[in-house]
């Protein structure tokens, strides 16, 4: 059986199922090690700032994407910024529906030419509008592990 | 046919490590802004970008070559990335002369990088699905099999003992002691081969190479703007590549035609007519220690069957008549794949310079060769250097 006849039942084909079994590990990196480790132990966000393009990167890189510089200060650039853009989740991924609309963001942090991707918390979906400011909502010091997570979301201010 | 004479200018690499703490993108950094301090360019200065990398499941991130493109200095750039699995690295220098020689552009960053210890238990798990998923998968294969069934298939062929090619994995991993970047150099001898724990027989664990995290770099210029970048250009003179059938059934196993049709065409270009007495300096991809041999072959840089017989006189060695893998190759400074198609290139690059160190093959050698090979173990991939 094949494409020239109409497949109703793919049961009907000689079939396999397999899967691709890979796992990861991934490093955070030069640049993310500080990132993280700032996160955790100091509840900042810390980026990298290119004197001669004037650009500052959050997350932090080793380089400047534009010129090439090597970058090793990192400077705090504090927890707040603003929502660039934003959508409103109903539904998981299996097509369930959400208890709660989850809010995703585009954060882009006060000060830098960069920002995070996150959720937003303590707002209704109705009010949240693009040019708000908010700002980073950390886990408790002894629940950070160094992770994206370790914040929790970003909130109206 | 039109083709604009092009040449290396600059090269850099990372260490080739097992487990890297930097990300893909901050290795791939590392060796293309090695490669632009070493002939003096900045970002700025470049055209293109050709960037290579194996398959995504290493670096465990789908669409690496996008991922990698800021840390390879695409950021607002015509960048591409060229892929034919283990051959990608000497590939992404063939892809990097056709944009220059094309005309299309005068100045291309080659950047190649491999992040293989994000997957885990091992990389190879990334190969089961490879084969094909009815006739093959079900039986379980893994990468290690077909190499010992091509391994066997050559000594057999041949009248080679695994004594013989032993040989290949001392002389590599020794000749990596000299190499700055190398993951295992070491002295070891025929025997710690032969001793070594089997895998899959005749494949012991010192026969392969092993698995890394590393990324090299190139900075290839048209004619006119390299004369005026270094004096020493090195010519990418001659450039081939070639697949054979993906069934391992119907491939001769024995013997690389694929690699045969790929160094004839790149012969040609540059026309090399007797590779066995023109090349002087080679570095044959030596994932395996047989594959160093079989590729000698492939390559006419010796008859068939009579690599062995050259390494045992040591004919292959960095003081040889004909030095093969002097940088240590992938037995000795390591195989993070992409990457280590371009430090073969690397190599060839800094013995032509004479810049090698204590890597330098004696008598200035004018003409020399790097190869790689991958995709489903079959396809070939050779430039031919010239200074
Ligand atoms: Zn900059």
């Amino acid at each position: 059986m094949g494409i020239t006849e109409k497949i109703n039942r793919n049961i009907d084909i000689t079939s396999w199922k397999g899967k691709i079994p890979v796992n990861y590990i991934y490093t955070a990196g030069i640049a993310g090690e500080k990132f993280f480790r700032e996160i955790k132990d100091n509840a900042k966000i810390v980026g990298t700032k290119c004197e001669k393009c004037e650009v500052t990167y959050v997350p932090p890189k080793i380089y400047c994407e534009r010129c090439f510089a090597r970058l090793e200060n990192y400077i705090d650039v504090g927890t707040k910024g603003t929502i660039h853009t934003f959508t409103i989740l109903h539904e998981n991924l299996d097509g369930t529906k959400k208890e709660e609309p989850t809010i995703i963001a585009v954060v882009k942090i006060d000060g830098t030419d960069g920002g995070l991707i996150h959720w937003l918390g303590e707002i209704d979906p109705k009010d949240v509008k693009i040019g708000m400011h908010i700002k980073a909502v950390f886990k408790s010091k002894e629940k950070r592990e160094g992770s994206i997570l370790d914040i929790k979301y970003f909130k109206p201010i | 046919m039109g083709k604009r004479r092009v040449a290396i200018v600059g090269a850099g690499m990372t260490k080739f490590v097992r487990r890297a703490q930097e990300t893909g993108k901050e290795l791939a950094y590392e060796a293309a802004k090695m490669a632009l301090d070493s002939c003096e360019l900045t970002l700025k200065d470049v055209d293109c970008v050709s960037l290579g990398t194996a398959p995504d499941a290493f670096d465990g991130v789908h669409m690496k070559g996008e991922y990698l493109s800021d840390g390879a200095g695409g950021w607002r750039k015509p960048i591409m990335r060229p892929y034919v699995g283990g051959g990608t690295g000497v590939f992404t220098a063939i892809h990097g002369w056709l944009q220059v020689t094309s005309g299309l552009f005068d100045i291309c960053l080659v950047v190649a990088e491999e992040k293989m210890s994000s997957c885990y238990p091992h990389p190879a798990g990334a190969f089961l699905t490879i084969f094909d998923h009815t006739t093959e998968q079900p039986l379980k294969p893994n990468l290690i099999w077909i190499f010992a069934l091509e391994m066997r298939r050559y000594m057999e062929t041949y009248g080679i003992s695994h004594r013989d090619i032993a040989l290949v994995s001392v002389k590599n991993k020794k000749n990596a002691m000299d190499h700055p970047c190398a993951q295992i150099p070491q002295e070891i001898t025929v025997d710690d081969v032969l001793n070594s724990e089997v895998l899959a027989d005749p494949v012991h664990l010192l026969d392969i190479s092993p698995t890394s995290d590393g990324a090299a770099a190139l900075v290839l210029a048209s004619e006119h703007i390299a004369k005026k970048i270094t004096d020493k250009p090195v010519w990418l003179d001659g450039v081939g590549w070639n697949i054979d059938t993906a069934y391992w059934a119907t491939r001769d196993l024995c013997y690389p035609r694929y690699v045969e049709k790929a160094a004839r065409m790149a012969y040609e270009m540059a026309g090399i007519k007797e590779p066995h007495k023109e090349i002087q300096v080679a570095e044959p991809y030596d994932p395996f220690d047989y594959k160093e041999l079989h590729h000698m072959e492939g390559l006419l840089l010796c008859g068939k069957g009579e690599a062995p017989r050259l390494t045992a006189e040591g004919v292959t060695a960095r003081d040889g008549n004909l030095p093969i893998c002097p940088s240590g190759g992938l037995l000795g400074v390591g195989n993070p794949i992409a990457a280590s198609g371009v430090m073969k290139i690397c190599e060839i690059f800094w013995q032509l310079r004479e810049e090698a160190g204590k890597r330098q093959v004696p008598g200035k050698p004018k003409v020399g060769l790097a190869q790689a090979w991958g995709d489903l173990m079959q396809v070939g991939t050779v430039v031919v250097m010239r200074r």
